[in-house]
Parts: C-alpha cells; sequence; structure tokens
C-alpha cells in the first residue's frame, strides 16, 4: 500500500504554507498535484465577480454624491447656510471633550467628541459639527468648548463673535490653539476666508 | 485659512493608509507640512484620519463637484485615489494613480504607490497587473517594501509556473533577516515543484536548522523541515527524510504531518515496528486533521505487516466507523452551507464599516462548520471574496438608508412647496404697497432742497421747530403798532427784540454747518437703506422667479433619485447572491474535498479488511 509520500506531500505543503503573516506563501506553495487549470479558472471567477462589485460600488458612491448635494441642497440652501467647522492646531495644552454652539442666545448644537474623532482632529481633520440655516443680517454666535487644560484640570472656555449674514454661505471656523507662551489653549471664532 | 495645525503631505497619508501595517509613522518624516485651506478637505480628512472611508470618499465627490476643494485639487485627488484603495475599490484607484502619478508626484512616493496596488491586485488574482504595477517601480523601495515587492515577483512567477525565473529572482537574497529566510524557503519550494530535489535540500536544510528567534520563524523552520522532509520521501530517500521531520516541533501546528512522515520513511525503510510509534501518538490527536486520519488506516497497516492480523482488523473496523461519523458530519455542514445563510451570519456579529481592504475575518463564528472550514482563511480568494461580500452588504444598508430618507425629502419638498405658495400673495400684497420708488424720490427732493439751503445759506431752514416758532414770535413782536411809539419804552422793547433776534441769528448761523451736516448725513443714510430695501427687493423678486425653479429642480432630483436608489439596490442584492455562491462553491468545494478523502480512506480500509477477512477465511479452510 503506498498511501504514503506523493498523496500527503500535497496536502502538507499546501497547509504548511497557510500561517505566514509575513508573506502570504499560500498561493507559492499549491500542491503540485493540485489542477492548475481549475485554479486558473477559480481566479477568473472571482475576477469578473470583483469587477462586477467595482463597478457597482462606483455607482453607489455617484450615488451617494448626488443624494448628499440633494440633502445639503434641501435642508441647508446655500443662501441661509451657515456651517460650523472645528480645527484643532496641535492639541498640546487642551483635549476636547465637547462644544456647545447658541446662536443668538439659542442652543443649536452640544458635540460630544470620542477619543477617535478628537485624535482625528489633532492630526489635522476639521470636523463640520454643525449646519444652521440663518436669515440675513447680524447674529451673536457662543460656543463653549469643554474638556482638559493644562495639567489634565477641568477646562471650559467660551468664545464669541457677531456675524454678518448676507446672502450666500457662509463658513465660520471654531478654532481651538496652542499658545505657547502662555501655555495656554486660545479659543477663536472666525469666518473662513 | 485654517491656522497652525500641520498635516503630512497627502501623499504619505495616500501611502500611509496603503501601508499594510496603517504605518502613518513610516510617512512621517521629511514631507513638509500642508495647511488646511478648503474647510471641506478638512472634513474629508476629519473622517479619514477614523478610517471611515466611504463617507471620506462621498465628501470628496461632493466637495469637488460643487468646487470647493480649489486649494487641494491634486492633494484631494490622490487622497481619493487612497482612500478608493483602502475600500476596496481598487480599479478605479489606479485609474487617479495612473494620471496622477506619472508627473505630479515624488518618484519614492509614485513607486510605494504601485507597490501597494500591486499588492492588493496580487490579493484579488489580477496577476497580471500586478505584475505590470511593480514594473512601473522605478527608484528603490525602502528596505522592507523593497523585499516585499521582490517577494511578490517570485510569487507571481511561481503562480504562472515560471519556477526558474521565480528562483533567478530571489537566488540572490543576502542577509539572516526574515525576509532572507522566506526567500530561501520560497525558493526551495519553487526548486521541489521543478524537480530540483538536491538544490532545495541544502537549501530547505540550512532554514530547517536555523535557530528561531520568534514564533514565526520556529514555524517557518518547522515547514522547511516539513516540505524536505517530504521532498525526499517522494524522492526515495527515506532516511534522509527522518532527520528534517524529526526537527518539526512535537507540539507545533505541522506535527501531525511530521509524525505521520516520519512513519512513512520508517515503513519506506522496511521498518513496521518502529513506524507504529509516531502513529500510535497520532491516534489521541484531532481526527479533523488529515495526517491523524491517514495514520488510522497507516497504523493497521504495519500491523498486518508485523502479522497482528486481528488487532489490524480492530483498527480497521475503528477507522472505517470514524469515517463514517464524520463524513456524516462533513455532510450535514454541507447541507448547512447550501441553504444559504451560513455567510450572512458570519457577518451578522461584524460591524459593517467602509474600510474594505483592510477588514478581515480573523476566526469563524461558532459552530460545526468553523471546524472544517478554518483553514479557508488562509486562502486569498476566500478572503478577498468575502471583503467583496461584506461591502456589498454595507452597500446595501447604505441604500436602504438613503431609500428611507428619499420618501422624507419628498415631503418635505411638497410641504415646502405648498407654504411657498400659500405665502406668496401675502408676499406680493406687501411688496405692492411698498412704494420704493416715491421714497427714492422723496430722498433726492431732499438732497435738492439741502443744495439750495447751502447755496443759499438759508440758516432758518435749518431751524428746529421751537426755534422757528420762536422766530415767528419775535419776529410778529416787532410788527406791534405800540412799538412804532416815539416812547423809551418803545425803544427799549426794540432793542430787545433785536437783541433776541440777534442772538438767535447767531446761534443758528453759527450752527449751520453742523446742522447742514447732521442732516446730509441722515439723508444720505436714508439714501443707503434705500439701496440695500432696493438690492433685497431685487432679491426677492429673483427668489421669486428662481424658488419655483428650484422646486421644480429639486423635485425632479428627487424623483430621479428614488428609482436610480431602487434600481441599484436591486443590482446590489443580485450581486450579493452571486457572491453568495461564489463563496458557498469555495466552502462546499472544500468540504467536498475533505469528504472525498475520507470516501478514499474509508474505501482502502474496507477493502484492507475484507482481504484479512479473506486470508483469514482462506487459512481456516486449508486448516480444515
Amino acid at each position: 500500500m503506498t498511501l504514503a509520500a506523493t498523496a500527503t506531500l500535497a496536502f502538507n505543503l499546501a497547509a504548511a504554507a497557510q500561517d505566514s503573516t509575513v508573506v502570504d506563501l499560500d498561493s507559492v506553495l499549491v500542491a503540485p498535484t493540485s489542477d492548475e487549470d481549475a485554479e486558473s479558472e477559480s481566479r477568473e471567477q472571482f475576477r469578473s465577480l470583483d469587477q462586477d462589485v467595482q463597478a457597482l460600488k462606483k455607482e453607489v458612491l455617484d450615488l451617494n454624491r448626488d443624494l448628499f448635494l440633494l440633502e445639503e441642497e434641501l435642508l441647508f440652501p446655500a443662501n441661509s447656510q451657515v456651517a460650523f467647522f472645528l480645527s484643532m492646531d496641535v492639541g498640546e495644552y487642551f483635549e476636547l471633550d465637547s462644544v456647545n454652539i447658541k446662536i443668538d442666545g439659542k442652543e443649536v448644537a452640544n458635540y460630544l467628541y470620542t477619543v477617535r474623532e478628537a485624535e482625528a482632529l489633532v492630526r489635522g481633520g476639521v470636523h463640520r459639527v454643525h449646519l444652521a440655516n440663518l436669515r440675513s443680517g447680524e447674529h451673536e454666535i457662543i460656543a463653549i468648548f469643554t474638556g482638559k487644560g493644562p495639567h489634565v484640570r477641568d477646562y471650559r472656555r467660551g468664545a464669541t463673535v457677531t456675524i454678518d449674514k448676507g446672502i450666500g454661505a457662509k463658513y465660520l471656523e471654531l478654532a481651538i490653539t496652542d499658545r505657547a507662551k502662555k501655555q495656554q489653549p486660545e479659543f477663536v471664532i472666525k469666518e473662513w476666508e | 485659512m485654517l491656522s497652525g495645525r500641520s498635516l503630512l503631505s497627502c501623499l504619505c497619508i495616500t501611502l500611509a493608509l496603503t501601508a499594510p501595517m496603517r504605518a502613518v509613522e513610516a510617512a512621517d518624516g521629511g514631507y513638509d507640512p500642508i495647511v488646511v485651506q478648503d474647510p471641506h478637505f478638512g472634513d474629508v480628512l476629519f473622517h479619514f484620519y477614523q478610517e471611515d472611508y466611504f463617507p471620506a470618499i462621498v465628501r470628496v465627490l461632493a466637495a469637488k463637484e460643487q468646487q470647493k476643494l480649489d486649494n487641494h485639487a491634486d492633494d484631494a485627488e490622490l487622497l481619493l485615489g487612497g482612500m478608493y484603495l483602502s475600500f476596496g475599490h481598487h480599479l478605479e484607484a489606479a485609474e487617479i494613480f495612473e494620471r496622477l502619478l506619472a508627473n505630479n508626484v515624488a518618484p519614492d512616493v509614485r513607486d510605494r504607490t504601485w507597490f501597494f496596488l500591486a499588492k492588493i491586485w496580487y490579493q484579488r488574482g489580477y496577476l497580471d497587473r500586478s505584475q505590470e504595477a511593480l514594473s512601473f517601480i522605478q527608484g528603490d523601495l525602502p528596505d522592507n517594501l523593497e523585499r516585499e515587492a521582490l517577494m511578490l515577483e517570485a510569487q507571481i512567477l511561481i503562480d504562472a509556473g515560471n519556477y526558474d525565473a521565480a528562483i533567478a529572482r530571489l537566488a540572490n537574497w543576502q542577509g539572516e533577516t526574515e525576509w532572507a529566510s522566506y526567500a530561501k524557503f520560497n525558493i526551495g519550494v519553487a526548486l521541489v515543484r521543478s524537480g530540483r530535489v538536491d538544490e532545495a535540500s541544502r537549501l530547505l536544510d540550512e532554514l530547517g536548522q536555523l535557530n528561531p528567534f520568534n514564533e514565526e520563524m520556529a514555524s517557518l523552520r518547522d515547514k522547511a523541515n516539513l516540505a524536505l522532509g517530504y521532498a525526499l520521501l517522494q524522492d526515495g530517500q527515506p532516511l534522509a527524510a527522518k532527520a528534517p521531520l524529526q526537527r518539526v516541533r512535537l507540539e507545533g501546528p505541522f506535527s501531525n504531518k511530521a509524525l505521520l512522515g516520519v512513519g512513512w520513511a520508517d515503513v519506506e525503510m522496511g521498518n513496521f515496528q518502529r513506524a507504529l510509534v509516531p502513529w500510535m501518538e497520532l491516534r489521541s490527536r484531532d481526527l479533523l486533521d488529515s495526517a491523524v486520519q491517514e495514520s488510522m488506516l497507516a497504523i493497521p497497516f504495519a500491523m498486518a505487516k508485523l502479522d497482528s492480523v486481528s488487532q489490524a482488523a480492530d483498527h480497521y473496523l475503528n477507522a472505517v466507523e470514524a469515517y463514517y461519523e464524520e463524513t456524516n458530519r462533513l455532510e450535514q455542514t454541507i447541507q448547512q452551507i447550501e441553504s444559504g445563510q451560513f455567510f450572512d451570519n458570519i457577518l451578522e456579529n461584524e460591524t459593517l464599516d467602509g474600510t474594505g481592504w483592510y477588514w478581515q475575518l480573523e476566526e469563524l463564528p461558532d459552530g460545526p462548520e468553523a471546524r472544517y472550514l478554518f483553514h479557508l482563511l488562509a486562502k486569498h480568494e476566500f478572503q478577498e471574496g468575502l471583503k467583496n461580500f461584506r461591502d456589498l452588504s454595507y452597500l446595501r444598508r447604505n441604500l436602504d438608508d438613503w431609500q428611507q430618507n428619499i420618501g422624507v425629502y419628498a415631503n418635505m419638498l411638497e410641504t415646502r412647496r405648498e407654504a411657498y405658495a400659500s405665502r406668496l400673495p401675502r408676499v406680493e400684497d406687501a411688496l405692492a404697497r411698498a412704494d420704493l420708488e416715491d421714497l427714492i424720490r422723496r430722498k433726492l427732493e431732499f438732497d435738492s432742497r439741502l443744495n439750495n439751503i447751502e447755496e443759499s445759506g438759508d440758516w432758518l431752514a435749518l431751524a428746529s421747530t421751537s426755534e422757528f416758532d420762536m422766530w415767528g414770535e419775535i419776529s410778529g413782536l416787532e410788527s406791534t403798532p405800540a412799538l412804532a411809539a416815539d416812547i423809551l419804552e418803545a425803544e427799549e422793547v426794540q432793542d430787545k427784540i433785536d437783541l433776541l433776534k440777534g442772538v438767535l441769528q447767531w446761534r443758528l448761523d453759527r450752527e449751520f454747518n453742523e446742522r447742514l451736516w447732521r442732516l446730509r448725513r441722515d439723508v444720505r443714510q436714508t439714501g443707503e437703506a434705500l439701496l440695500a430695501t432696493q438690492r433685497l427687493r431685487r432679491q426677492i423678486d429673483e427668489s421669486m422667479r428662481q424658488e419655483p425653479m428650484l422646486f421644480d429642480n429639486l423635485g425632479n432630483r428627487v424623483d430621479n433619485l428614488g428609482p436610480r436608489i431602487e434600481g441599484t439596490r436591486m443590482r446590489v442584492e443580485d450581486a450579493i447572491s452571486t457572491q453568495r455562491a461564489y463563496l458557498q462553491t469555495i466552502a462546499i468545494g472544500e468540504l467536498r474535498a475533505q469528504k472525498q478523502r475520507l470516501d478514499v480512506y474509508s474505501a482502502q480500509a474496507r477493502f484492507a479488511l475484507a482481504a484479512i477477512y479473506d486470508v483469514a477465511a482462506t487459512g481456516e479452510a486449508a486448516v480444515e
């Protein structure tokens, strides 16, 4: 009886290839007895399916783009839109927990940041924290930032600005910056130029 | 402009996200910081840094459409390419890279991008494109990537059956690094597969005796020994095969195969007694392993050779029974997978986020299937197929959400349209009542009157009402007849009147310029207010003209997008079914192969058993 080497070598080599994390050896160690035509056919089948998936991904992304734009134009028309963007520079003296936004004395947003979001801000991301519709004219904006300040102490600071809303979208930046000389964070609301 | 916070160049980001370890830190040097100039680009980065690639991609596409990324056009495009890659949208990513990488990008960044594209294409079975991407690399990659690229190239050659070229490609690999060890292993395997066992032996033997400094190297050492042992067995060198097989760790994942091989080496040398030692060790191990299954046949085979026929028959019977039970379990598992819910259940506990390429199923959910399918997890076609299945499920959920929203938007738009229609008559009425032209005419009259007052120096014209009344009263006193009398009192009163008139006139004259300036300022401000009102009026007129068109435009878009969502959703659903069927085929193929192996073993056991009974019966007959 010769069950030995030839048959088992196939299984063994294939199995031996499967636990590498550095380089994928599975594809290198296809058993000599395996049917290479079948493998090639399977690869072609996968590729064909994958191309379909790629086409669908494009279709869905394009659809999402159109829906995203429609949603924004419908809910926040350009003429009345005011967008609030929160940015952080460095973040050495302040760890952001939340921001609260008031327009003309009325609270419109209160956003709690996850660790992941706060990290994204520190790395340079800018969060569109709120979108609002405002009439033309003057509006008072107040933003209150809470988090941990220098020496990991609870920290709560506000910033305020009066804006003149005209026709067309307005972008406001709630900027948190580090003031190295004072070793303190600074909070400013300004129009994005 | 956003001050301060510096970003790494988007080119680095692109590479960072495609790096297998998401090695942002690897890209964190030598690149000029950039500053976010367009808030929408910053918003994209906010999602990108959280690895929420799908929403980040949608935001880039939307911002591009609205031309809100003017200051970051190239950066955004490259970032988009990188995010496409992360989302597993590699063909689209490649189009961007092919367009942008030629000129706009530093050579090292370009080369690394091609490398990562080559890698993803290899994983997805686009071997031609993978090879092409590798050929676009012109300079030197960082050391770790250079080694991986070389390995990748060799893998492609080996996959294509071009062993000599693969061997040549890897032959000059120097050093004692992990990569060098893997290169040696791959060369060894390629040599075995091209029939050059002697050459392979030297390499694999060297590797099989290395002093492993971590688990990965220990595992590679076991693999090399196993591959070498079986290659030598196959080459008819059982004695030489034993040493490498015995070097495989007894408790490692390859020990079953090694024990089986050691036994076969002994059998090949005619030593059946010795062969039983490693094989009996396998009896206590998991029957799922093919080596253990085979040992159940090998043990009675050796016993029969040692004339322990009765014991051999018992073992064959045990084997037949064990194979039968295992085959039944396999059949049940096949039926369960064929029922269609298996892969949906796998995704039930997974978070469906947009991280297409990075996602990998680490282990199958508990259940009888996991036992048979765990090694499918190591297969590219299975993992990549599962990724596509998962991505499609994510797309379906995304479309489901939009399908609900689009209905809400249609209602919202209708409500707004009705509210506008009901408010319009009131607004038109109010506008008709506000005679702006008359107000402007009156303002111009004021201007003209003030000019005349200034020219004529008519200080009295600028008197307040009380002053004007006072002036009239005083002037009225002058015409009193008593004042004409030639008496001292009349003269005194006249003097007082002259004094009062003089004081009043002096004050009005003194304040003439100031009063004129104030009036002019007020009229100017009124003019400005009128202009603003006029502008506002034009805007209102324009809005009234635009609003119905805007409603129509939004309405058309809502009307079109609804069926588009529905149509795409149906196509996604079809693709999910196809992808599910594909995965089922792979999984069931794997199970059938296992079942087929058991069938063969079972048939061999029955045949051997029959032979034993036959011999026994023949012997008994002879005795009688």
